[in-house]
């Protein structure tokens, strides 16, 4: 079977794994985003208690490969109690380990803002709360818009983890062994999966790029 | 006239510090009164900095008081933060906000601290631009500023928390020469216009023009302190003396 017949032949299942593929990634980058806010905002709190605990998330998450993770919530949660969907042990899996890298990229981004002005931020009267708020979160948004775009490429490639648990519909690379046990298409599914992730990983890049050009921040 | 007697606006009394063994900041004792132009001198290492850190406690310390208007300073937090923004910090390094315009590095302290609303924040920040003459800047950002603009910006900062003291560390170090009149124009004119100034600088013409009073600080120890003729023209200990000396070929 070739890459044109799969495509004629799955088109619409295709289809809906590039969604499902898609989705997944925009949910995993959003929660990943959000959580690595949080995390950095321990990081940098003048708790130290409150920064410790951020910086063992961070190395328990970043460290532990993705898959293994998957393992666990697959596989030990029900002893504990927790069985969760498989998509939901997924998406967990991925954002823990998207939101450890969120907030390396965000603490470089914070370093580069330099105490003086959040010095001067304090010598205004502003809180830790509201310099967090107005000066360290945006700069380290603007400043991070590279980096961060290679975090949602790499989040995009990471949802192919979900290849080893059953979902409905599968995404990109589950779909590869859909059409393989269902014809014999051999390297073709793959060459189409591939395809659909380098070009979707082309166009965020360059997207990327043109938010950075408007977002960067003159120094 | 009525004796008054008026509480300092900036009172340290017996004020120590230590960075792990180094003794920076020695039995400090200073009281500023109001409309004074304090003018803080000596060289390098000898704690003229920390003192000024200390004042709005971004720095803290080992033992002693400080206070603001007879006002003991809070340990930490929001009343720490309201404290702190009656006395106003302008910094070598300017550090103005680089993600924010020249009107909204002004308009922020104002509106997110004092509540003000926003079109009059902005109406009181341009009043300011222009007092400090930076008005036509307003809309651009902090990079696109020369040095001498962005110290005056920043200054304009300070002044829109409309602080009853204002501390200046070392403000014309980091300018080219031909920027740092500019600044100490402003800074001559605030002096005038009566505001209470602790000044780190080493610009002598600045200090006898404006100061009331030059304090030299060695050591971590306030050493001597004086009228800034009688200082400049006789300076009473050898460390002055010495000190004074090897500023002059500059
Ligand atoms: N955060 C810090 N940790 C440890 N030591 C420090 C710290 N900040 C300053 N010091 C030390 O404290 C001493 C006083 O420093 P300070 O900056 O107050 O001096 P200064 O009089 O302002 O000097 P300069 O004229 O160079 O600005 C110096 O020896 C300095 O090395
Ligand atoms: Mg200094």
């Amino acid at each position: 079977m070739g890459v044109t017949e799969v495509f004629t032949t799955f088109g619409d299942v295709y289809l809906r794994s590039v969604l499902s593929t898609w989705l997944m990634t925009a949910v995993c980058f959003a929660g990943g985003l959000a959580l690595g806010i949080l995390v950095t905002v321990l990081r940098v709190s003048p708790v130290k208690p409150l920064r410790v605990a951020g910086d063992v998330y961070v190395q328990l998450f970043r460290n532990i490969p993705t898959v293994s993770l998957l393992v666990i919530f697959v596989y030990a949660l029900p002893y504990l109690g927790a069985t969760l969907s498989y998509r939901t042990c997924l998406l967990a899996c991925v954002i823990l380990v998207v939101s450890s890298f969120a907030s390396e990229n965000f603490m470089s981004g914070i370093n580069a803002i330099g105490v003086g002005q959040i010095e001067a931020a304090r010598s205004i009267g502003l809180t830790f709360v509201q310099i967090v708020r107005l000066i360290v979160i945006p700069q380290s948004l603007r400043t991070t818009v590279l980096p961060m775009t290679n975090l949602l490429i790499a989040t995009l490639l990471t949802t192919a983890m979900g290849s080893q648990v059953p979902l409905t519909p599968p995404e990109l690379t589950g779909m590869v062994n859909y059409v393989n046990s269902r014809s014999v298409a051999g390297i073709s599914a793959f060459i189409v999966s591939a395809i659909c992730y380098a070009g979707t990983s082309v166009v965020l890049g360059w997207l990327g790029n043109k938010l950075d050009e408007k977002v960067r921040i003159v120094r | 006239m009525a004796i008054e007697t008026a509480t300092p606006v900036i009172e340290l009394r017996h004020v120590d510090k230590h960075y792990g063994p180094l003794h920076v900041l020695r039995d400090i004792n200073l009281s500023v009164a109001k409309g004074e132009v304090l003018v803080v001198i000596g060289p390098s290492g000898s704690g003229k900095s920390t003192m000024c850190r200390t004042i709005n406690r971004l720095e803290t310390i080992d033992s002693g008081e400080i206070l603001i208007e007879g006002t003991p300073l809070p340990q930490e937090g929001k009343e720490l933060a309201a404290l702190r923004a009656k006395v106003g910090m302008v910094f070598q390094s300017f550090n103005l906000f680089a993600h924010k315009t020249i009107l909204q590095n002004v308009t922020m302290g104002p509106i997110e601290v004092l509540h003000t609303p926003r079109e009059q924040a902005e109406a009181e920040a341009m009043e300011l631009l222009r007092r400090v003459g930076v008005d036509s800047q307003a809309a651009k950002v902090p990079a696109q500023l020369s040095g001498g603009q962005q110290q005056r910006v920043a200054i304009a900062r300070s002044l829109a928390m409309h602080p009853t003291a204002m501390l200046f560390d070392e403000p014309t170090s980091a300018l080219d020469p031909e920027m740092i009149n500019e600044v100490l124009a402003v800074m001559v004119e605030l002096a005038q216009e009566g505001m209470t100034m602790v000044v780190v600088t080493h610009e002598m013409n600045f200090a006898r023009r404006v100061a009331n009073r030059v304090v030299f600080m060695a050591d971590g120890q306030i050493v001597e302190q004086n009228s800034p003729d009688e200082f400049f023209d006789h300076p009473q200990s050898q460390r002055a003396k010495d000190f004074l000396e090897s500023i002059k070929g500059h």
